[in-house]
């Protein structure tokens, strides 16, 4: 393996940059370049994001191009079908089943059309609110979606490495909400 | 707590941003004073040296703008001591008349200015590449390519810019001020000189006598400089045979990387740290390959220099840049892969792409719910249609500058910091309509004060509401002048914009609550008059906190957030909550009946009062 990319999409505000920035941590720590490039500023006024992760051996740069992640991870149906293009033709998606359709917008896509797009490369879908929920927040639904991205096996990482950057980050409360998090969405591939 | 993220000692290894990187080499250089004005993507620079600040005896502040930030970065290099600014690209057009005379006059202690550029303009008004502006200050221009780089050489420019007792410009763009990549940590040194005046007066005082003087002194010292950088270690060359030669600076280095692997392609590559002066030896060694390929971004900065020296030295070189690479937007690897293989000859195709089979809405970026901006744009428009008038909106930069987009469509204009009154004032010299020119506070403070000074010294009738959220909000919550609390948190005083107006000379200031439609509807409608009758501006101060900011503050403390839903058998469907006034909380639903996304309502309740069917009510939910 020489590179790896993943694109993680997604809405301003559904924690993103909480993502990458854990996934390269985690992957610095097994001693890989990583390069986590985002785009933020006006977009964390709701608009579409984009975080592009790469790692491997040798030169890594910011972006994703065409054809070129081995993995989407997507936090809302439009913004992940808005990124399919960048997908590899083998590559997978695992995607929150959220549409938050945009304000003021006429032509929605409705759900099914969106599912059917994913339908044509490997997909995963996963009810990430629930998910979280279940583990005590919906804020933690960045966390759920990061384990459902460990289960894929395409990362070079497993729930442990997550687990011990997470018990340095936060504590108490918040830090059992988001390990529930991180497992549930971990099983909800897993199964 | 969660240590700073740029403390540690040596060799430790983080995953840094570029621009926490860049406030981690400053750390490193002992810088005296870091200040700014924030600015996507240069913000989080100040943010992480502000965290460490106290700890290692380091002035920092976010300053009223860019100029005045130069201004203190001058006056701390006078004292002996290093400094670093840091600003976005449009705002080194701010602080652009202290530099261009600072390139003349040099420095005592190093001083580091970074200007964050953005290509592609994702969230800025233009694209301009700043290495430009060092041409025309005469001041070297420096671009890392990797985020650990950004480091080394932040530290290193400290010691450059004193042994040449020039200013510096770090130029970075989005994609590296915004990547996250491993940095290996030096040592950091406290800075612990004594800070002496260097009285100087021939050197500081720009007056006729001294300026051609500077201005020759300084070719002399780039020239110097320009020897100096070939040997400069972070302009490297990695040599393979052949007779083609890539040159490249800045985040395009590993673009051509990854494309070069990628097309199993070996050329020699020349990665140029210093942009401008060019290390000459080695840019004549570049110049000596049979076929010169430069890769850069934005503007042929590069490109017309090489070619410049090559006319110069009658070298013969073919040299390639901007034929092949686009000079708008960005590039990537596959702009990068296809323009090499154009000037190699080789066939290229893009990799194969799943395209989605439906159309996808834009998403802009909107006004977020509980925004007090939105309810004043929908208070404005309804005093504007009782009136009958059709004003000019002249708008500014900011959150409310999101009040360009649909349903609201209330920016006429929007150009740079504070050019709403300023530009308002030249149209409302000549428009019967109202000019209504909105202004966040923090652009105000920025540079919206001149210009209202002005509409009451020369009397133009104009309204300048200032959307007083308390905060820079845009950027990520840095507080300003009107917030009352400084770098760290701590108390400051604060300077009350309707203060500062009745001082100017406004004679018609009102303060209103953002949420309370009916009186901000009234106010505008009496202001309008007023400026018809008097021929005069009137200020009216639009107040309400950030709702992103009493959201955290509200989650932080465990408080509970009220929250309203729509009860159905009520809501008439009439549409005004979601079409006209669009809030993102509220959408419509399959069967056409809107509905309130519980995680998104912020509780501000403004869509109660303007629900005509009361249909909207609130229901209290613990966090």
């Amino acid at each position: 393996m020489s590179r790896r990319s993943v694109v993680i999409a997604g809405v301003g505000g559904q924690g993103l940059i909480t993502i990458g920035s854990v996934l390269g941590e985690a992957l610095m720590a097994k001693n890989y370049n990583v390069s986590v490039g985002e785009i933020h500023g006006l977009s964390q006024r709701g608009g579409s994001v984009a975080v592009f992760l790469k790692y491997g051996e040798g030169a890594v740069s910011p972006v994703v191009t065409q054809g070129e992640a081995d993995l989407i991870v997507g936090l809302e149906l439009i913004e992940t079908v808005r990124r399919l293009p960048l997908l590899k033709r083998d590559g997978s998606v695992v995607v929150n089943d959220f549409l938050l359709p945009p304000p003021a917008s006429k032509s929605i896509p409705t759900r099914g059309e969106l599912l059917s797009n994913l339908s044509r490369v490997k997909s995963y879908v996963v009810d990430a609110r629930e998910l979280a929920l279940k583990a005590g927040s919906e804020i933690a639904v960045n966390m759920v979606m990061l384990g459902a991205a460990l289960a894929t096996k395409i990362l070079d990482l497993d729930i442990p490495d997550i687990e011990n950057l997470l018990s340095k980050r936060f504590k108490g409360d918040v830090l059992r909400v988001n390990m529930e998090a991180l497992r549930l969405g971990y099983q909800s591939i897993k199964e | 707590m969660v240590k700073a993220i740029i403390a540690g000692s040596a060799g430790e290894k983080k995953l840094l941003l570029g621009n926490e990187a860049i406030a981690r080499g400053a750390l490193e250089a002992g810088i005296s004073s870091a200040t700014a004005y924030p600015g996507t993507p240069s913000t989080e620079i100040i943010e992480a040296i502000a965290e460490v600040a106290r700890d290692y005896g380091i002035y920092v502040e976010w300053s009223t703008n860019e100029k005045v930030a130069l201004e203190i970065g001058i006056g701390v290099s006078m004292m002996g001591l290093r400094a670093l600014v840091a600003m976005k690209h449009v705002g080194l057009n701010v602080a652009s008349d202290p530099l261009m005379s600072l390139g003349y006059t040099g420095v005592i202690g190093g001083l580091v200015v970074v200007s964050a550029d953005d290509p592609n303009a994702h969230s800025s008004q233009n694209e301009q590449d700043n290495r430009i502006y060092g041409i025309h200050a005469n001041i070297p221009v420096f671009e890392p390519s990797t985020v650990q780089e950004a480091k080394d050489l932040t530290r290193e420019l400290f010691d450059l810019s004193e042994e040449f007792q020039m200013s510096v410009i770090l130029r970075t763009t989005t994609r590296l001020a915004h990547s996250r990549s491993q940095v290996v940590f030096g040592e950091v040194v406290r800075p612990n000189r004594e800070a002496v005046f260097h009285r100087d007066p021939e050197k500081w005082a720009l007056l006729p006598p001294y300026n051609l003087a500077k201005h020759r002194d300084v070719l002399v010292k780039l020239d110097k400089l320009s020897e100096h950088l070939s040997s400069f270690r972070f302009n490297t060359v990695e040599k393979v045979d052949g007779d083609v030669a890539v040159v490249t600076s800045g985040v395009a280095y590993n673009y051509v990387k990854e494309a070069l692997e990628e097309l199993d392609l070996a050329l020699s590559v020349f990665k140029l740290a210093s942009v401008y002066p060019l290390p000459r030896k080695l840019a004549l060694e570049a110049l000596s390959y049979g076929k010169v390929i430069v890769v850069e971004e934005l503007e042929p900065v590069l490109e017309w220099q090489l070619k410049v020296l090559a006319y110069e030295e009658g070298m013969k070189a073919e040299i390639h840049g901007k034929d092949l690479f686009p000079r708008v937007g960005e590039l990537n690897k596959e702009l990068v892969k296809a323009g090499l293989s154009r000037a190699l000859g080789i066939r290229y195709e893009a990799p194969p792409a799943v395209m989605p089979s439906v159309e996808l809405p834009r998403r802009p970026p909107v006004l977020c719910p509980g925004c007090g901006h939105r309810s004043t744009y929908y208070a404005v428009k309804i005093a504007a249609q009782r009136l009958r008038v059709k004003p000019v909106y002249a708008n500014d930069i900011g959150c409310y500058t999101l009040g360009f987009y649909p349903p609201y469509q209330m920016a006429d204009f929007t150009w740079s910091m504070g050019s709403s009154i300023g530009i308002g004032l030249g149209i409302a010299r000549f428009s019967k309509e109202p000019v209504v020119a909105f202004i966040g506070d923090s652009t105000f403070f920025h540079a919206g004060i001149p210009a209202l000074i002005n509409a009451v010294y020369n009397r133009t009738p104009m309204l300048v509401i200032v959307m007083d959220n308390g905060i820079t909000a845009m950027t990520g919550h840095q507080p300003h002048p009107g917030s009352g609390v400084g770098v760290f948190g701590e108390e400051k005083p604060a300077i009350r914009i309707e203060e500062v107006a009745r001082a100017a000379g406004v004679k018609f200031v009102e303060v209103v609550d953002a949420y309370d439609i009916i009186a901000m509807r009234d106010a505008v409608e009496r202001a309008i008059k007023y400026m018809r009758e008097a021929g005069e501006p009137a200020v009216i101060v639009s107040r309400r906190p950030c709702a992103l900011m009493v959201l955290r503050e509200k989650r932080r403390r465990g408080e509970s957030i009220k929250r309203y839903t729509v009860m159905k058998e009520k809501c008439i469907n009439c549409g005004i909550c979601v079409d006209r006034f669009a809030c993102p909380a509220i959408v419509r639903e399959g069967d056409g009946k809107v509905t309130i996304i519980p995680d998104l309502c912020t509780g501000c309740g403004v869509c109660a009062t303007i629900c005509p069917a009361k249909a909207i009510r609130e229901v209290e939910v613990d966090e």
